[in-house]
């Protein structure tokens, strides 16, 4: 995705690759990914993706090289190749898992077209609580993938040693969430910003989207700034976006522009709020949602969303891969898989929580 | 211990829907050391002693001074024997481990050669791989040396005598005159892992067998594998060894595994050879990245140089029209090769519309590649008129000597600049 003020887009060029529209200082186009030559800092490496100051260490090691696969079932061979089918394997930055408790997963996946892979996301289970984050680094700005990285982990851990509710009572539950989720993008904030290596002149400094969500017993709390979201999937009921996009297109869509004009402008997708050194400020967005299990909490990048946006369209999505398996960490493969082959225009990422037992699929229709 | 290197050059960029993969790995060894160091070596000399050997008498006179240069050129230690073959072979020498002592007592019998007989070059080489057999060695090297066709015996003999002689030993055929039979010579010495090569006067016979057996015994690396990887659902087009010589390997190929092929290269001194792998592979989306091939080189079971061979589908045109410039001479020099000798032949056949044809198009691959040696010897057998174009006339007189040194000569590369 591309940044912007929502009246004040910087100018447009074009895309020498795809002939889309691109911002003047972008390092990569956001419509086919190709380098725009604007900078040469490249693909940070997965070390560089470290903080290098001030932020966390990674909470959750990634997997060994060896112990991946590749797509086809291959194994991975030392060169980073697929012993199969030859396709070269992701790099741990560009194509990483983790699934802490049975019910909780989640898959991050470079996709076809992008050079890097600038999304991120972090889960985690402490008792009963879920955790699920995901960030969306922005695609034209230096380090966004360390960026990206940096403030998931970092809102994860805020999320998942806070203190619970002195309550149990759904109103101090969702106060008390509120107030840790402001704590928690504040600290993803400041780890976006703290990440990166200088910026050069004419760079963006590194950018990224923000969504955490939290499950405390039936209540749902979620944060965000940008445009990944967070989808209320349950089994029986009313499928719900549960984020609201800050984004150009949902700020016209508020006031009154009809929704096919607004997302057919190449300004839909920039969105009006993120994470960064150049961040508009503010307090996230927050809201919360008293669930009704048994269904599925999905927290995802619009890798996935682009391609299946309504909540009634997500759920019968996720449904038909649960078909398949009803694990959370096949299932989140599986919609990154069907996203990649969709097209994988950008960077996917999907945080999957299964609430109220395991779901009954393959035998449930969908 | 053998150092490697390997190179590849190729253009790894490809089209949307491009499916075909070329590439030249280069493998170079240095530090091969000797023969015999991981194991014994072993020698056999094979000198024609039919009657042409002795008109002119100087040939056989030649052919026992050149044998006897090989022989000092023998490291001690390394197994050695010496047969003359006519309408059968003869043990001139036995299998002996060469010493001081040794390598006089056989100059003595490599003195007393004497020409009579046939010519029956498959009884030469089972003789040889009996002898090979006889004695325990990891590397195993002849050098033939004949002046005349295999007309002692049935050709089925000498083709079962080659099969049997594969992976028993390696072998460099000389031809002495301009009675021998190119194809015959050279498909012997391509089967058998070794060269081929024409000697125009029997003088230069001592000069060429000890060259012939300092090379050898400058082998130390006993014998290397190649072995090829390639994805599930490719198809190998070809791999040929480009240079030093071209070699056609792809039939050569021995399944190890379901994606695996080996080929047998035999034994390697400080050298470097070049070889031209071409891989097809079903498309893949745009941006993507694959192994097409791994090509590695196998010493004693362990891997000791290794190529990777790739792929990446881009719609940048100026990446995907690029053509590597090493691809690009071995595929020249590949297609000079084969003009030499589909020329050679229609000339031979009568047919001097295409032998003027093919000619004309190996002087002009010969000039754009740059190899002035195969134009040097094209000169001899047509008049070039203008090389970029192709035009060549058939020379009216001919010499046989010159016909067969440039068809001999025409599976030699040169490398790229």
């Amino acid at each position: 995705m591309s940044e912007g003020d929502p009246d004040t887009v910087p100018p447009l060029t074009a895309c020498s690759t795809c002939g889309q529209p691109v911002v003047a200082t972008d390092q990569f186009c956001e419509a086919c990914g190709a380098s725009l030559g604007a900078s040469t800092s490249g693909a940070a490496s997965w070390a560089a993706s470290e903080p290098a100051t001030g932020a966390p260490a990674a909470t959750t090691p990634l997997p060994a090289p060896s112990l991946r696969r590749c797509r086809c079932g291959g194994a991975i061979d030392a060169d980073g190749f697929c012993a199969t089918c030859g396709l070269r394997a992701p790099s741990e930055r560009d194509h990483f898992s983790e699934q802490p408790t049975p019910d909780l997963a989640m898959v991050c996946d470079k996709g076809v077209v992008h050079a890097r892979n600038e999304d991120a996301a972090a889960v985690a289970a402490p008792g009963e609580r879920r955790v699920l984050v995901v960030c969306d680094g922005v695609t034209t700005a230096v380090d966004s993938d360390v960026a990206s990285l940096a403030a998931a982990r970092v809102a994860c851990d805020v999320l998942a040693s806070a203190r619970a509710a002195d309550s149990n009572a759904p109103a101090a539950v969702v106060e008390h969430w509120t107030r840790v989720l402001i704590e928690a993008t504040e600290a993803a904030q400041q780890a976006a910003t703290s990440s990166a290596h200088p910026v050069g002149p004419g760079e963006n400094p590194p950018s990224t989207t923000f969504v955490a969500a939290v499950i405390d017993g039936p209540v749902l709390v979620a944060a965000w700034e940008g445009d990944s979201r967070c989808y209320w999937l349950p089994d029986d009921g009313t499928a719900l976006q549960v984020s609201t996009d800050d984004s150009w297109a949902s700020t016209q869509i508020a006031r009154g522009i009809p929704r096919d004009v607004a997302e057919a402008d190449p300004r839909a997708h920039s969105i009006t709020r993120w994470l960064g050194v150049d961040s508009p400020g503010g307090p996230p967005s927050t809201t919360s949602v008293v669930l009704d299990p048994p269904g599925w909490l999905l927290v995802c990048s619009d890798g996935l969303w682009n391609y299946c946006s309504s909540a009634d369209d997500v759920r019968a999505l996720v449904g038909d891969r649960v078909a398949a398996a009803a694990d959370p960490l096949a299932v989140a493969s599986s919609l990154c898989d069907w996203a990649n082959d969709m097209g994988g225009h950008d960077n996917i990422t999907v945080a999957l929580a299964r609430l109220g037992g395991p779901d009954p699929t393959p035998t449930r229709s969908t | 211990m053998a150092d490697w290197k390997t190179e590849v050059f190729e253009n790894e960029y490809l089209a949307a829907d491009a499916t075909d993969v070329h590439a030249i790995v280069s493998i170079e060894c240095s530090g091969a050391g000797t023969a015999g160091q991981s194991g014994a070596a072993a020698e056999v000399i094979i000198v024609d002693t039919s009657g042409s050997m002795s008109s002119p008498r100087a040939k056989i006179m030649a052919a026992r001074v050149a044998a006897a240069a090989a022989i000092d050129e023998i490291v001690d230690g390394t197994w050695f024997a010496v047969i003359s073959g006519d309408g059968g072979a003869s043990l001139v020498f036995p299998m002996t481990q060469a010493n001081e002592a040794a390598r006089g007592k056989a100059k003595a019998a490599v003195a007393q050669l004497d020409a009579s007989g046939g010519t029956a070059i498959g009884s030469w080489l089972n003789a040889a791989s009996e002898l090979f057999s006889s004695v325990d060695a990891t590397q195993r090297h002849a050098i033939l040396l004949t002046d005349g066709k295999n007309e002692g015996e049935d050709a089925s003999v000498l083709d079962s005598a080659v099969e049997a002689a594969q992976g028993v030993f390696q072998c460099d055929c000389r031809g002495v005159g301009a009675d021998w039979d190119v194809n015959e010579l050279r498909e012997i010495s391509s089967a058998l892992l070794g060269t081929v090569d024409i000697i125009p006067e029997p003088d230069r016979m001592a000069d060429d067998f000890r060259e012939m057996m300092r090379t050898s015994m400058a082998r130390g690396v006993a014998d290397a594998t190649l072995r090829m990887w390639v994805p599930q659902g490719a198809e190998v087009l070809f791999l040929r060894q480009v240079a030093p010589t071209i070699e056609e390997l792809t039939d050569r190929a021995v399944e190890a595994g379901a994606l695996v092929r080996e080929f047998p290269t035999g034994s390697w001194g400080d050298e470097s050879r070049d070889y031209h792998v071409a891989v097809r592979v079903p498309p893949k989306p745009l941006g993507s990245e694959q192994l097409v091939s791994r090509v590695q080189l196998v010493v004693g079971g362990e891997v000791v140089g290794q190529a990777l061979v790739k792929a990446v589908w881009s719609d940048d045109t100026t990446l995907t029209t690029r053509i590597d410039s090493a691809v690009a001479h071995y595929t020249g020099q590949t297609e000079l090769a084969v003009a030499i000798q589909e020329g050679l032949a229609a000339k031979a056949a009568g047919d001097e519309d295409t032998a003027t044809q093919k000619l004309g198009r190996a002087a002009q691959l010969a000039a754009a590649t740059g190899d002035d040696a195969a134009t040097n010897r094209l000169k001899k057998v047509v008049d070039i008129a203008d090389a970029e174009t192709g035009t060549v006339r058939l020379k009216a007189k001919v010499a046989k000597l010159d016909e067969m040194a440039l068809d001999t000569a025409s599976t030699k590369t040169t490398r790229v600049r």
